[in-house]
């Protein structure tokens, strides 16, 4: 109760609800588009040196790498389970549900850093390693979808204009994971000392800039709620919720499996519980172009980041403690 | 004056390089792609601050072209459209330096 009072009047989750909701209350307030990106990139940045760091000293081993692979298998199996649910659950065609289902087995990676300053609130020590989890997470998703709509919707006609390589670069050279691998490797390169030297840009404002990201998908998610809502049946807007939890469960079993410590627990139920919104969406729009954004971006944008953000982390948190009770 | 053609596409942006190489193929010689702010379309509102990913944001492709060149994209630009969001609109121009195109 503790955990779940703190994470909702932590001041990221209540910059998150001021800007939800002066979006639903039609406030023009507006962050400039160009600064909102430079602030996902600077948070990407921030967190991979950190992941880097916390590797060079000696973070990964066999342990890790069994977790990385858990993971990535977790990755792909989750858009099954989530097209399977749509498919029976609600009216969604084949190809709207594939690509909502990929946003499922995809991640978050605010959601992930929120989940880092509560497991930090919570007492808990968390892995370097997770970083290198989160991005590895990002893709196998996207795939497993592209499979489901290939044999489910028979998606895959030549579109005009489109080259074989094209889907390959975003998938693998989006912005999230260029930046989050690339922070990771060149924090494990410099190490500390290395971070010590950049430490008061990148650790010591982290949580204000936190907060103008979170106030800023506030806004965002606010602003596609209103523009989207009347595209989601009931039974999209229960799988949102729902949904979460079953990855989380899911997740919960791998990291008992792989004896994991109860932070790095709950960052890996966070991650599978969490539904991209930014790099997922952009390889649907090349790969899946016949999918409705209006239903998966509102959904995972809408629906399920909220819902994690407020409810999510500190229900994650206290499975984390129950699959791993006498670790910390 | 020389009369020419005018395409405008509004298209989104994830598909924009695609219709700029279907604008490319069909021999027109250039093209400006501009960034739409917000819209109504498909039942549904869109604005560029209500998307992270900026996946979901359009653009406005012009291109000015001879009759022959616009036909021969117009063809393609309607398939690509069969699978992406979007509007095309052709129409007639005035021109002064009628070589450029």
């Amino acid at each position: 109760m503790d955990i779940a009072l703190a994470t909702l009047l932590s001041p990221i989750v209540l910059f998150f609800l001021l800007g939800l909701a002066a979006a639903l209350l039609k406030s023009q307030m507006t962050i400039p588009e160009a600064f909102a990106k430079g602030l996902a990139i600077y948070l990407m940045m921030s967190i991979g040196l950190k992941g880097g760091v916390a590797i060079s000293k000696g973070d990964l081993g066999w342990d890790a790498g069994l977790v990385m692979a858990s993971a990535v298998a977790l990755s792909f199996l989750l858009p099954v389970i989530a097209y399977a649910l749509l498919r029976f659950t609600t009216r969604l065609n084949a190809v709207d549900s594939a690509a909502t289902a990929a946003h499922y087995g995809s991640i978050s990676i605010v959601t992930f850093v929120a989940a880092g300053q509560a497991i930090s609130a919570a007492g808990l020590q968390s892995s370097g390693y997770l970083v290198a989890v989160a991005a590895l997470m990002e893709v196998p998703a996207i795939i497993s979808a592209l499979i489901i709509a290939h044999r489910g919707a028979g998606q895959g006609e030549n579109v005009a204009g489109s080259d074989r390589g094209e889907l390959a670069r975003e998938v693998l050279l989006n912005a999230s994971v260029v930046v989050l691998l690339g922070s990771l490797i060149i924090g494990w390169i410099s190490g500390e000392a290395g971070m010590k030297s950049i430490a008061p840009f990148f650790v010591e404002p982290f949580q204000g800039v936190l907060c103008l990201f979170l106030l800023d998908m506030g806004l965002s998610a606010g602003r596609g709620l209103r523009n989207g809502w009347r595209q989601l049946g009931p039974g999209t807007v229960a799988f949102g919720i729902y949904m979460p939890l079953v990855s989380a469960c899911l997740a919960a079993g791998v990291a008992a499996l792989n004896n994991m410590g109860t932070g790095d627990a709950a960052l890996l139920i966070t991650l599978s519980a969490s539904a991209s919104y930014i790099a997922v969406p952009a390889a649907m729009r090349l790969a899946l172009p016949k999918a409705r954004p209006s239903i998966y971006l509102t959904l995972s944008l809408g629906i399920t980041f909220p819902f994690n953000l407020i409810l999510g982390l500190p229900l994650y948190i206290w499975l984390a403690r129950a699959i791993s009770p006498g670790a910390a | 004056m020389h009369a020419r053609r005018r395409l405008e596409l509004i298209i989104e942006r994830m598909a924009a390089p695609r219709a700029c190489k279907v604008l490319e193929a069909s021999g027109l010689t250039g093209y400006t792609v501009l960034p739409a702010v917000s819209g109504f379309g498909g039942h549904t509102r869109w604005s560029r601050d209500a998307d992270m990913s900026a996946s979901s944001d359009m653009v406005v492709i012009v291109s000015i072209g001879s009759d022959d060149q616009v036909q021969s994209a117009l063809t393609e630009l309607e398939r690509l459209l069969g699978s992406h969001i979007g509007v095309l609109s052709v129409g007639e121009v005035q021109v002064l330096r009628p070589d450029r195109f």
